[in-house]
């Protein structure tokens, strides 16, 4: 019971931050958000299904070049919320197929044809003329006032993540669910329970993708104008993952709290080190991996006792 | 015509079986990903490049010391830090590899700021004539110095008592310990000449191309490439790997132009992955 009332508190403040903070803080919890989504579908493939796919990007660049495909007037000029949609559904189909090769590799071989598969995309929308190459594409100007607009990307991120932590939490409850888990603590024991694990895969991977894509939409008609190198850019994969893992990976809330609290330390740092800043991503990727690896959810979480131990466990553990 | 397109594939071939060649090694032995790979292809390009300008020591020679310095960073690296999650999941590794190499490469950033950076040594524009092809010396160079690297890395490994260990290692931890080897140490040992190796090709990259401190992301791609293409595990897969890349970028980029050159390789990544995981020369099952 507990647990709801303060899940009912967090949505009722989630609604009424727009209405208290000005347009720059606003924009900064969408990028949470949007950070936050990409975080939790990762750890749909990455976290409860074990596939650490670290090519993800691929969705939410291809989510952001399909959105402004379809709304660009020259092309289809359709609706925001049709185009964000079929995004979706055309990188879940995308990711449906391209995961029944690519599943069967275990491990670094995983990540490794995901990554290039995110590379080879990137390429690709650099030298097609649909997507203008280099140069990059503009989505049309949102119809409404800048205060408006601000309101509107961040209660769309708002329901977007909404609907997927709903949609995993009801997953984590059905047979779907407990098939993920099960291929991840070990694939050939859930297959010869009758798991058709390649299909669950595929559907892990697609449900991952199309939430990815959902973000890349939600981006790029924020931005307005979106350009290969940055939708498609590695370090988009790294800071998901950086984001399940420091969270907690295989926790539904996880992603979101550890989206939130990396958001919220690199702007400080930003603030105060202009340019040193992204040394100190580094170093905090370092650090959590050495002595946090199970994440902020778990410290928090209150079943084990925090002290120089807990943080010292993991490298007892694994250290050669 | 096509000879010139084959030998130039050929002598990139070189440096780029080069490249993975230290990628491998610490694939193979440690099963560690190492996404910093390119960072300290860049290290090693940046050592040449000031030992040149600031005292104007020749890149052919300044190799060794390239190699040494960064074999001593490699040795710390995997002794300080990566031995001790060593035996985490896969991706713990890979990451904190990444962590690693965004740290690099934004200190060299702070260092020495994203300027674009030549070693212009005197010989460079230098070539001779084979076939109607054109061969600059340097590059030939480059190709052959990759070989003999390569080749002194198969004596180590084979022939030498450090090479057994490392052999030893890598194919049974717990009963390498049980003989004796010190495993952390070789663990270090290994990291450091597959980075002194990332040196190695970071100087005669120097030596070819313009060096900037974002230029290892690209390369710890391309090393990625040719590990998957060659196979892992034999001394042959970079070489394989290497020379297979090096000619298809050729001449795809020939037919296609040169904006694709990054689409051919990867396209060629996810298709081995696809239909021959274990590479060309690995062996099925």
């Amino acid at each position: 019971m507990k647990k709801y009332t303060a899940l009912a508190i967090l949505f009722i403040i989630s609604c009424i931050i727009p209405y208290l903070t000005g347009n720059y803080t606003l924009r900064f919890a969408t990028d949470i958000l949007i950070f936050a989504i990409m975080a939790s579908a990762w750890n749909i493939i990455g976290g409860y299904t074990g596939y650490a796919s670290f090519g993800n990007v691929v969705f939410f660049g291809l989510g952001a070049y399909l959105t402004a495909i379809f709304m660009s007037e020259d092309l289809m000029h359709l609706n925001f919320f049709i185009s964000m949609f079929f995004s979706g559904v055309i990188c879940a189909i995308f990711a449906f197929l391209m995961g029944l090769p690519i599943l069967r590799l275990k491990g670094h071989y995983f990540a490794i044809a995901t990554l290039g598969i995110a590379e080879a995309m990137k390429a690709l929308v650099q030298n097609l003329d649909i997507t203008e190459g280099n140069s990059g594409m503009y989505l049309p100007m949102i119809n409404l006032s800048i205060d408006a607009s601000y309101k509107f990307f961040y209660f769309v991120a708002l329901g977007v993540l909404i609907i997927l932590l709903i949609i995993t939490y009801i997953i984590l409850k059905t047979k779907l669910g407990y098939g993920f888990i099960a291929i991840r603590e070990d694939e050939d024991a859930a297959n010869s329970m009758g798991i058709n694990t390649t299909l669950f895969k595929s559907i892990s991977f697609s449900i991952s993708g199309f939430f990815t894509a959902l973000a890349g939409s939600i981006y790029a008609y924020q931005q307005g104008f979106i350009k290969p190198e940055p939708v498609f850019d590695v370090l988009v994969t790294v800071k998901m993952i950086v984001m399940a893992v420091f969270g907690g990976i295989g926790s539904l809330f996880g992603p979101l709290i550890g989206a939130a609290t990396i958001q919220i330390i690199s702007e400080v740092l930003s603030d105060y080190f202009l340019v040193a800043h992204a040394l100190f991503f580094g170093t905090i990727i370092i650090l959590m991996i050495l002595f946090s690896p199970k994440g902020i959810y778990d410290i928090f979480s209150g079943r084990k006792k925090i002290g120089m131990s807990y943080f010292l466990e993991n490298i007892r553990k694994h250290r050669i | 015509m096509y000879l010139q397109i084959i030998i130039n594939g050929i002598l990139k071939g070189g440096l780029y079986a080069l490249m993975a060649l230290g990628m491998s090694l610490i694939w193979g032995v440690m099963d560690i990903i190492n996404i910093a790979h390119g960072a300290f292809i860049m290290l090693g390009a940046y050592t040449t490049y000031w030992l040149f300008t600031l005292y104007g020591i020749d890149p052919f020679i300044s190799l060794l010391a390239a190699m040494l310095i960064m074999f001593i960073l490699g040795y710390i690296i995997q002794k300080g830090i990566i031995n001790l999650v060593i035996r985490a999941e896969i991706f713990i590794t890979l990451i904190l590899t990444f962590g690693i190499e965004i740290f690099i490469n934004n200190t060299a950033l702070l260092l020495w700021t994203a300027d674009v950076r030549k070693v212009k040594v005197a010989y460079a524009a230098s070539n001779f004539n084979f076939l109607g092809a054109t061969i600059p010396y340097v590059r030939l160079f480059a190709f052959v110095l990759a070989l003999i690297i390569t080749l002194i890395l198969y004596i180590i490994l084979n022939k030498t008592r450090l090479g057994r260990a490392i052999r030893a290692t890598s194919q049974d931890l717990d009963a390498a310990r049980l003989n004796g080897v010190n495993v952390s140490h070789i663990y270090a040992i290994t990291f450091g000449i597959g980075t002194a190796l990332a040196a190695a090709a970071g100087t005669l990259w120097a030596i070819l191309f313009p060096i900037s401190p974002a230029m290892g992301g690209h390369l710890t791609l391309k090393s990625f490439v040719v590990c998957i293409v060659g196979g892992l595990g034999t001394m042959m897969g970079p070489i394989v790997g290497g020379l297979t890349l090096g000619i298809v970028e050729s001449l795809g980029t020939n037919w296609l132009g040169t904006t694709y050159e990054s689409l051919i390789s990867f396209t060629i990544l996810v298709l081995v992955l696809i239909f021959k995981p274990k590479g060309i020369l690995g062996k099925e099952g």
